[in-house]
């Protein structure tokens, strides 16, 4: 089992150490840090999560800009120790509000009390943030949160739309408001990552969304809670159709790749009504996990074109069109170029009247860079790029510039279709009635146009 | 900001310690316990505050659970330096174990068997039994724990106070948390002892079944990673425990899936139904693909586990080779395992959308990620000889980008690839040899000198291109100069005009006199020789037809695979190395016979390494039949030794150099104490067809020994030595192996045959050493004794029935019947016939004992069962004990 772990910070100072063991010497933290940071492998420069040192093991994890690792002499379960430096960072978060080094540096007799009952002599006993209320007694300290960046995938609601409560994300589950009473709410997040990529000729040919239902529950009480989902949801592709996903009936149903659940959840009558029974604990998890390859409709369409122009020179456009519905925005769009290595400036040219855009051409990386601050569904935007160079291309522009990468977030969305068709909380009397969040967005995992 | 405990950090004032110690010592609590606070955070980040020990320990008599924490935290942290000091926590230890609030209860044994100081030790015995049978199940589930604390301590303390049964009987508590942590504590105690404690029968195994469903996540692992060591009894208990595991792939937590998975793939083994197999295969592709949709960490984890399934199992993702495609935001570790597997599932269906999404990596900015995308189209070509011809006109595509290490790349596979189909794209050498004057890395280099050589007579200029590299000769690394010395000669002899003729003495020139690089010197002394006794023998040597290449893109040996499989979902599977390469607490166990070779998990160059071994030692072997050539004298004829002559890649390694790593496997027969200081170890073994006794000799006297001699005293089977023994001159502390070329029926011990071989080892230095082994029969098994059935059934019927003899040989086992027909065919027992008998599998073989002593087998057993029975027919019933003993040790 584990033997030692620890939090460093991004420049490797120690924020937590926790010795279970005593097996490893004592400098593993410095030794460990200055092995990643100076990473030289065989195949690549980025430390892999698990390696071995002079006959020590580490596995590590970044979560919110942290270094939560640990190490052990012998031959463990490699996902049971990386889901746990993950429980762990979540557990501590549910606690704290916020993640990050000033809040573990002012909770840390909180973050200790914690970590022992987490783990003992190395074995994980309970990650439930739940059960750890009875056996924790430190308080948090609460930080101003206000303007933090948050963690985990809900993160993303902070951003842009206001409509939506941000407030769940760097709320503590344990920490009593300072009006007194808590406020009785529940988020359920329905998250989705979608990847495609198309080939030059704008044809799909790799989709994927990976979706998660997060749910976080400050009820009192913990009450029975059900969510019924879609009735014609169908799980496990038949006939696995890998070439062209064809067998797609075409129509509301919604067919899932593959799912599970949190341990919570009561699947008995899953099957036949596609309803989830659970009491949700405290703290944040995720209800349900899922996969699709099913056919669906990219929320955009990227066209991208690069042209010579003359020895020197070469022309770039680049379109991208949302199809999505007009009453939907999507905020926080990037769009990446990589440009062929030799090229030394880029003069921009927007379409006339936009406004919210940004464009770069980054030196460095070679990388053309068009921000948009939103995109409202069904409209078009074109950026052209003016590229000069300081040697001729061999006739190869075409390989050596792109593929075009897009990141965005699109909230009250998703790809997949999947819908909480409506959240149930067992009544405790007739005036309960809390807030209920259901919330929707879908995020750009890996979205590549290729040339 | 006050009430922020990183105020705690702030304190660097000047006399901090007699400050806190003040602090402590207040008859206030709240500052006491503030004072605390400061004393942990001091001790976090790693100031010595050990000298506030006694007015810490002072504060831990406190109904404040919090402030006691503390005071534990403090105490774990310190009292293996202060452990006299330590001493005065106990009693407040002893009373909290006994305190109505079972979180203290709990808190007091966690703590004391986190102290490992002997003293504390002694007292821990009584709480800890009595904690042990607790009411409330979180001082239970904490108690269990703490045996293996205590056993990590002292294990006999554990052993005589029957801790250890008290730990089984947990196994049946009525709390599931209490269960999962008396079978991880079980398991680890397991782990570090070599007696059976923690046994899993199917009594415990069903308890443990039934608990998994009510654990939490963690506990679930631990049970799947403890029933894991458990072996069905046969095909229908195997596929009872699948079903029961099988729901557990629908766990959100991954290391709950992948233990499953683990479970799933160990107990299909027993699995007789096919149908049931696929149908496993079908549930378990699912769970292992939504494992890529986690963080990237543990994406990596499920990669390297995967690329391990699908070598044994490759039908499983085979439709799912999408998945697998690089995401444009994968981090570098992560596309570099899936191209891996990309390759391993790449197959004559698929293989066009494969090469083009090789193209589109082939143009990203990652330059290693580039160059393992070209180095995998080309293994893609290795492997499927229909795509070939795609596969090099994506290679050339790419080679015409001009960037430069794509080109040097591309070249090395395309070397490989000509070794693979010779004869059959050498149209490209003219796109390729425009690229030579850009190359500048030695492996590149080297391959396109390789391919300059090998097709000399096809290439116009091939003189002037090789010329061209001969002026920068001296400089060249290693590699690239023996590359050029076989090319030379190779284009010498296929051209034998006066421009090859210069160059060839240019060459030999350098490579002989102006070198310090002995592999170098040896190989043109080789070509030098060859060249001006015989030119016709070194034609047919040097362009001898070089075997062709094959595929590695399933690079693991079956052996070590099977290891590694069987350790999926630990770190033995992420490394591909088997546990005891990188476990640091030594587990008491027997030595491995043959994990000092493994390939370094990850980058495959196999076949890259190729150029050089594959390529010249088949080219310099002789071929079979060059019958007039004289027999090179005894010593010499050593194959092992020869192939590296030839080779000359290996160095042609002295005898007492330790890098030609002692293998662990010899069995030690003089050991040092018994020889001052001089250690022996060795054993009979077969290579090619001839017996050897390979030697070992350590020498940790204070003198150098030399002058060794052997002697062997008269065996059943009259082994003698065929040549003298040569060992050098052992300086103190070096170690020399050997391999002696024995001869048979020298000097023969008349009499019932014995497997005893007495050996006399002298020295100039020492007295006559002399000692025994034992002669393994299956050294002795020879080549030519496979047998047709129909007259293996005539040999049979032929023998009287008093010939035949039946052993039972109980710590045998039949894994599967290719697997062990393979083995021992490998070892001179071959394969005549098999059929089934119920669920037994009946196996018919026949070897040869010299002189020419018959031995007709046959096996039954059922497969993954121990105990094989074992019956021979034979002339020559005295040996068949001796036969027993030998197929006893095959079938281990």
């Amino acid at each position: 089992m584990i033997s030692q772990f620890f939090v460093l910070s991004q420049r490797g100072d120690n924020i937590v150490f926790r010795d279970y063991r005593g097996e490893i010497q004592k400098g593993s933290a410095e030794i460990f840090f200055r092995k990643v940071k100076f990473w030289k492998g065989e195949e690549s420069e980025e430390a892999p999560p698990i390696f071995n040192l002079d006959g020590v093991n580490y596995i590590h994890v970044k979560v919110a800009g942290l270094l939560f690792v640990a190490t052990t002499g012998i031959n463990v379960s490699p996902s049971l120790v990386l889901e746990l430096l993950q429980r762990i960072a979540r557990v501590i978060k549910d606690y704290l509000g916020v993640l990050n080094e000033d809040s573990l540096r002012k909770n840390f007799v909180l973050v200790y009390e914690l970590l022992d009952e987490v783990i003992d002599f190395g074995y994980p006993q309970t990650t439930s943030t739940e059960l750890l209320k009875s056996y924790v007694f430190n308080e948090p300290l609460v930080i101003d949160a206000a303007r933090l960046p948050a963690l985990g995938p809900a993160a993303m609601f902070m951003q842009g739309a206001k409509k939506m409560p941000g407030t769940a994300v760097t709320k503590s589950v344990i920490a009593i408001e300072p009006g007194g009473r808590k406020r009785e709410e529940i988020f359920v997040d329905v998250i989705e990552k979608i990847s495609v990529t198309f080939s030059s000729s704008g044809y799909i040919l790799t989709s994927e969304i990976d979706g998660t239902i997060q749910m976080k529950s400050y009820l009192t009480g913990n009450p029975e809670i059900r969510l019924a989902l879609n009735e014609d949801l169908s799980i496990g592709r038949n006939g696995s159709s890998i070439y062209g996903y064809s067998s797609s009936t075409g129509g509301g149903m919604v067919i899932l790749d593959d799912c599970n659940f949190h341990e919570s959840v009561q699947l008995d009558s899953f099957e036949v009504d596609r309803k989830l029974t659970l009491i949700p604990s405290d703290g944040e998890f995720p209800v349900m996990n899922y996969r699709m390859t099913q056919e669906f409709k990219p929320p955009f369409r990227i066209n991208a074109l690069i042209q010579e122009a003359g020895a020197l020179k070469a022309e770039v456009i680049l379109k991208v069109r949302a199809d999505f519905p007009s009453n939907i925005t999507a905020n926080t769009i990037m769009v990446q170029m990589p440009l062929p290595s030799y090229t030394t400036r880029v003069s921009f040219e927007l379409e006339p009247g936009t406004v919210g855009n940004t464009t770069d051409f980054k030196e460095g990386t070679k990388r053309l860079e068009w921000g948009l601050k939103k995109i409202v569904g069904g409209s078009e935007h074109t950026l052209r790029a003016k590229l000069t160079f300081n040697q001729e291309s061999h006739g190869n522009i075409m390989r050596e510039a792109g593929p075009v990468n897009m990141t965005f977030t699109i909230p009250m969305y998703n790809a997949s279709r999947l819908q909480v068709r409506y959240l149930e909380i067992a009544k405790k009397s007739k005036t309960y009635n809390p807030y209920r969040w259901v919330r929707y967005v879908t995020q750009a995992n890996s979205y590549v146009a290729r040339l | 900001m006050s009430g922020h405990d990183s105020k705690y950090f702030s304190t660097t004032k000047k006399g901090e310690i007699p400050e806190l110690k003040e602090e402590l010592n207040s008859q206030y609590k709240d500052r006491r316990k503030d004072a605390v606070k400061k004393v942990i955070a001091a001790m976090t980040v790693g100031k010595d505050v050990s000298s506030l020990f006694t007015d810490v320990v002072n504060c831990m008599q406190t109904e404040n659970l919090e402030l006691k924490k503390l005071v534990y935290l403090y105490l774990i942290n310190y009292a293996k330096s202060q452990p006299d000091l330590a001493i005065l926590a106990v009693n407040t230890f002893v009373k909290d174990s006994q305190d109505p609030n079972p979180l203290i209860r709990a808190l007091a044994v966690r703590t004391m068997g986190c102290i490992r100081v002997d003293k504390i030790t002694e007292y821990l015995c009584d709480p800890l039994q009595r904690c042990l049978k607790d009411d409330d199940p979180y001082v239970r589930k904490t108690a269990a724990i703490c045996v293996a604390k205590l056993y990590d301590i002292n294990a006999e303390l554990v052993e005589d106070r029957g801790f250890l049964e008290t730990l089984k009987d947990m196994i049946s508590d009525s709390n599931p948390m209490v269960v999962a942590n008396a079978v991880a504590a079980l398991a680890e105690i397991q782990e570090n002892s070599t007696r059976l404690i923690f046994e899993i029968t199917s009594n415990t195994l069903s308890k443990l079944l039934t608990a998994l469903n009510e654990c939490n996540e963690w506990g679930q692992v631990f049970i799947l990673d403890a029933l894991s060591r458990y072996r069905a009894a046969d095909a229908r208990e195997a596929e009872n425990i699948v079903e029961r595991v099988t729901p557990r792939l629908q766990h959100a937590n991954c290391a709950v899936v992948l233990s499953a998975v683990k479970m799933i793939l160990q107990q299909m083994e027993l699995i007789t139904s096919t149908d049931v197999v696929r149908n496993l295969c079908k549930k378990m592709a699912p769970p292992l693909v939504t494992l890529l949709s986690s963080e990237p960490e543990i994406q990596y984890v499920a990669l390297r586990n995967i690329n391990l399934i699908v070598q044994k199992r490759p039908t499983i993702l085979a439709h799912e080779i999408k998945v697998f495609f690089c995401k444009y935001n994968d981090p570098i570790y992560v596309k570099m395992e899936k191209l891996e597997i990309m390759i391993k599932l790449a197959s004559d269906r698929n293989i066009d959308q494969v090469l083009l999404e090789f193209k589109e990596y082939a143009t990203e900015v990652d330059v290693d990620f580039v160059r393992k995308a070209v180095r995998a189209i080309g293994r893609c070509a290795i492997k499927l000889e229909r795509a070939a011809e795609r596969c090099i006109s994506v290679l050339l595509e790419l080679i015409k980008l001009k960037v430069n290490y794509v080109v040097q790349e591309a070249i090395i596979v395309i070397k490989d690839i000509f070794r693979r189909y010779p004869n059959t794209y050498e149209s490209i050498i003219a796109t390729l040899c425009e690229s030579l004057d850009n190359l500048d890395e030695p492996e590149a280099k080297a391959s396109m000198i390789w391919i300059i050589g090998e097709y000399a007579e096809r290439i116009d200029n091939a003189d002037e291109l090789l010329e061209s590299f001969l002026e920068s000769f001296p400089e060249e690394p290693a590699l690239v100069q023996l590359q050029l010395l076989t090319a030379t000669v190779k284009l010498f002899l296929k051209k034998p005009t006066e421009g090859p003729q210069q160059m060839i003495q240019v060459v030999l020139n350098n490579a002989t006199v102006e070198t310090d690089n002995p592999d170098l010197r040896d190989r043109a002394y080789i070509y030098w020789r060859l060249l001006s006794t015989d030119p016709e023998a070194a034609k047919d040597i040097v362009l001898a037809e070089k075997p062709v290449i094959s595929d590695d893109s399933n690079q693991l040996d079956a052996s070590l695979l099977d290891e590694l499989l069987a350790n999926i979902a630990t770190l033995s599977s992420v490394f591909h190395k088997p546990p005891e390469a990188f476990v640091t607490r030594a587990k008491p166990s027997a030595p491995r016979p043959d994990d000092d070779d493994f390939p370094d998990g990850g980058e495959p160059t196999a076949y890259s390494e190729s150029l050089s071994q594959g390529s010249d030692r088949a080219s310099a072997a002789p071929p079979p039949s060059s019958s007039g050539a004289p027999q090179p004298p005894a010593p010499a004829a050593v194959p092992d030794l020869l192939g590296d002559l030839i080779g000359l890649d290996n160095a042609l390694v002295p005898v007492d150099q330790p890098a030609a790593a002692p293998r662990p496997s010899l069995p030690i027969l003089l050991p040092s104490s018994n020889g001052q200081g001089l250690q022996i170890s060795a054993q009979l073994t077969r290579r090619d067809g001839q017996v050897f006794y390979s030697l070992l000799f350590e020498n940790s006297s204070l003198a150098a020994l030399d002058g060794f001699m052997i002697q062997f005293n008269k065996n059943t089977f009259g082994l003698a030595a065929a040549g003298p023994l040569q060992v050098p001159s052992l300086q103190p502390g070096s170690s020399a192996t050997t391999l002696l070329p024995m001869v048979l029926f020298q000097n023969v011990l008349p009499g019932p045959p014995s497997s005893l071989l007495q050996v006399a080892v002298k020295n100039n230095q020492q007295p006559v050493w002399y000692f025994n082994d034992k002669i393994p029969l299956q050294a002795l098994l020879m080549e030519d004794g496979k047998m047709e059935r129909q007259s293996f059934l005539e040999t049979w019927k032929s023998l009287p029935d008093a010939n035949e003899v039946a052993k039972e040989l109980p710590s045998a086992v039949l894994q599967s019947v290719d697997g062990t027909v393979e083995r021992l065919a490998a070892a001179n027992v071959f394969f005549v016939a098999k059929r089934k008998n119920g669920n037994k599998d009946v196996l018919y073989l026949s070897a040869k004992v010299p002189p020419s002593v018959i031995f007709l087998v046959e096996l039954t057993a059922a497969a993954g069962v121990p105990g094989v029975k074992c019956a021979v027919k034979t002339p020559n019933p005295e040996m068949s004990l001796l036969f027993f003993e030998a197929m006893e040790a095959l079938l281990k």
